[in-house]
């Protein structure tokens, strides 16, 4: 549906609430596996944060930065599947998953179905806990329209 | 600052960042490289003042087709504040009247003081912020943090208690900075710090750019006013 102007409102009467609460934090977990019903693994973080990264890396990501916004946006997307589930969320995801296991020789050669699921982390008292909220169906790494 | 200057200085500091996300996008898919290689194009044109102001309408116009591809901003706050931008200047450029341009630019100059109040207000409401425990948690299990040796200061729970009250009360004083043009400009540059320490820890170039490209609308405003 076209809903541009709905998808406007918000930006010009800007609610402003930045970080007002810290909520449930979403990580984006993929596997893949050899067949449509075939149990998906092992799960592994989709682009896990480096240990360091220099400050002249961080200056350098002031004009540079596409791999990190992409990344929010897949956090927003996140986000959303769960809030308000849509297929384009999903497609989003799995789209940019694809494009960056295409970048990997040999990535789905023997397993050729992707999965994806979204964990949540929250802090319950001082103990940090995951849960799983979203999983999705298996699609063929070949059907799915990487670019 | 007169509001021709403020509104060109505003509208080439826009299409400058604008172009800085486009450029980007154009990693990402065909229909990706469609939408931001037309939009780099007319934000050339807005630097350059060629056809003014049609290429601020159709950039507008651009953004609803943007809006509808990620069905919704791609980039959060940033992208709304870049989208309210691009409307009020758009729209003050149309304007029939100077009362309506000048509304329209100082909507949005008032939408930046907001953007620092409301933000300020609504943590200090939280015992949370107050505690410094919604920093702690931002660095401990957030999505923001840029490398997990900034996971650490998750440890340091006085220092995140002072930058949580730091941010707070610079936020919600904002506004006072209006009485004066040095005051205004001291805040701006603090405000700045603070977008850039947000760049390095969080990754968000784009608010970085984006809130200072509105800076010459608030200057406008407070000599509009004062």
């Amino acid at each position: 549906m076209f809903k541009p102007l709905a998808l406007l409102a918000p930006a010009l009467i800007p609610s402003w609430n930045f970080f007002d609460v810290i909520a449930p934090s979403p990580r984006l977990e993929y596997a893949l596996c050899a067949s449509a019903g075939g149990k998906p693994g092992p799960w592994q973080i989709f682009r896990p944060l480096p240990r360091r990264v220099s400050p002249l890396t961080m200056l350098g990501r002031l004009l540079w930065n596409p791999r990190w916004n992409e990344t929010l946006f897949l956090v927003s997307c996140a986000e959303r599947l769960v809030q308000n589930p849509t297929a384009h969320s999903e497609d989003e995801i799995f789209r940019r998953l694809a494009a960056d296991l295409a970048r990997q020789p040999d990535a789905g050669a023997s397993k050729p179905w992707l999965s994806f699921r979204l964990v949540f982390l929250s802090l319950e008292g001082d103990d940090l806990v995951e849960t799983e909220l979203f999983r999705a169906q298996p699609r063929r790494l070949a059907d799915i329209v990487a670019r | 600052m007169n509001l021709e200057t403020a509104t060109r200085l505003t509208e080439i500091l826009l299409a400058l960042a604008l172009i800085q996300q486009s450029l980007e996008h154009l990693r990402g898919g065909r229909d990706e490289q469609a939408l931001f290689l037309t939009r780099i194009g007319l934000c050339g044109l807005v630097v350059l003042g060629v056809s003014s102001p049609w290429p601020m309408v159709a950039l507008a116009g651009l953004s609803l087709l943007i809006l509808q591809r990620f069905q919704g901003p791609y980039n959060g706050g940033s992208d709304r504040m870049g989208l309210l931008a691009l409307w009020c200047l758009t729209l003050s450029r149309l304007a029939p009247s100077l009362p309506l341009r000048e509304l329209a630019f100082g909507y949005l100059a008032a939408q930046l003081i907001l953007s620092y109040v409301i933000s300020g207000g609504v943590k200090i409401v939280n015992p949370d912020w107050r505690s410094g425990r919604a920093l702690r948690d931002v660095f401990r299990f957030s999505a923001y943090p840029v490398a997990e040796d900034l996971r650490r200061l998750a440890d340091r729970p006085r220092l995140l208690m002072g930058m949580s009250w730091a941010v707070m009360l610079f936020e919600l004083v904002f506004p006072l900075a209006m009485i004066s043009r040095p005051t205004l400009i001291l805040a701006l540059v603090i405000a700045a710090a603070f977008h850039l320490a947000n760049a390095c820890l969080f990754g968000l170039n784009r608010f970085f750019w984006t809130w200072l490209s509105v800076y010459p609308a608030i200057l406008w405003l407070q000599h509009r006013l004062v």
